[in-house]
């Protein structure tokens, strides 16, 4: 009788233990569904001077001194990168920020912009090590380009005109900007859809 | 209290353990990420965050050695409780503000939960798991069948509590999808 007891045990924490595991693992694959099923919009935003308008010309105040001549032509394309002190994601782009500064540096400036208290900016500024960047703060510039949520990016060419745009969270979507404007499309999801739409019409 | 059956606080002080230690292992993987999360908390000068967060990166981790060995459990579970008190008021002080969609700096698989009254919930049941690992234990000889309770007991009930870390992570895209 115990050893039938102890047996029934022995197979009911096997099959609680296998429930528990199955459990988790669905309730693991609903969030990846969730975040799968999330708006693609993600990366651009529909609204703001659209790929290939010009961008507002804006002169603004930089932080470290002098000023920026924001969607001015130039010999350098512009990427614009807006942030906020308290964003984490941000804080983790910064040094990949710092990487791209170095490597695409024959070409591209990068802007840091931001709005808000310019006390806890400058703050931000000096502890980050930013002081490499132009930083501006406009709130002027981020209404003009309709950015929504942070941390969102903006690549203007030599001629002031957007060129690629979007929220950013990973060097991969960073870079992914650069390639929008070799390759001459307006996103990424441009591009995959342009690629299904040759597919289907073959 | 009444006593327990002796089974019962091996099974709490194996799953605090497990907790804190996988906690401090996730935790020391992504400590600047970790140390970001604290100063999010903004309860501490921004200064302090990184060396806030390791202490509570080390009291974790001593707190999930002690309540290993049965000499020192007391001691784990003592400090367990602090640590605990410590993050949840530390949460229920930012959801208070409302500041509820910062990262959680829990660590563990689930990453970047987001703050909530279940996560305050869920630190409950982990002091009441706390207290109960050292609670008195009725005498009664072990046998072995009382191993196999102990050690699928406490994977059972570590299995219920990343599931239901897990679920917490995906309320927030749940409410997003929602609209």
């Amino acid at each position: 009788m115990i050893d039938a007891l102890a047996i029934s045990n022995a197979i009911l924490w096997a099959v609680v233990l296998a429930l528990l595991v199955a459990v988790f693992a669905l309730a693991r694959q609903v969030g990846i569904l969730y975040e799968r099923v999330a708006p693609m919009g993600a990366l651009m935003i529909d609204s703001g001077p659209a790929v290939g308008e010009a961008a507002p010309r804006l002169d603004l105040p930089a932080l470290g001194g002098g000023a920026v001549a924001v969607g001015a032509a130039g010999s350098h394309s512009q990427l614009l990168f807006f942030l906020s002190p308290t964003c984490p994601v941000c804080k983790k782009l910064l040094p990949i920020l710092k990487s791209i500064a170095a490597a695409e540096a024959g070409w591209l400036r990068i802007v840091l912009a931001s709005d808000g208290e310019p006390e806890e900016h400058r703050a931000f500024y000096r502890r980050a090590a930013l002081t490499d960047f132009s930083y501006v703060l406009s709130a002027e510039l981020g209404m003009a380009l309709r950015v929504g949520k942070l941390p969102y990016a903006v690549l203007l060419d030599e001629a002031g005109r957007v060129r690629a745009k979007g929220l950013v969270n990973s060097r991969e979507q960073l870079e992914s900007l650069f390639t929008a404007k070799e390759m001459n499309v307006a996103s990424v999801q441009e591009f995959v859809t342009g690629q299904a739409g040759q597919g289907s019409g073959t | 209290m009444n006593a327990l059956d002796p089974t019962l606080p091996h099974m709490f002080a194996a799953l605090l353990a497990i907790v804190f230690l996988g906690g401090a292992w996730q935790k020391l993987r992504d400590m600047d990420g970790f140390a970001m999360a604290v100063e999010q908390y903004r309860l501490l000068p921004a200064a302090w965050a990184t060396p806030a967060a390791w202490a509570l990166l080390l009291a974790e981790a001593g707190a999930g050695l002690l309540l290993l060995p049965l000499a020192t459990r007391a001691l784990g579970a003592a400090l367990a409780l602090a640590v605990l008190a410590a993050v949840t008021l530390a949460v229920a002080v930012n959801l208070l503000r409302g500041r509820r969609a910062i990262d959680c700096g829990c660590g563990g698989p689930e990453g970047g939960q987001h703050l909530s009254w279940g996560l305050v919930l869920r630190n409950g049941m982990l002091c009441l798991a706390a207290a109960l690992s050292r609670a008195a234990e009725a005498p009664r000889e072990l046998v072995w069948l009382d191993g196999l309770t102990v050690v699928a007991g406490t994977l059972a009930l570590y299995g219920l509590y990343a599931a239901a870390n897990q679920l917490m992570a995906n309320r927030p895209r749940l409410l997003k999808l929602r609209g």
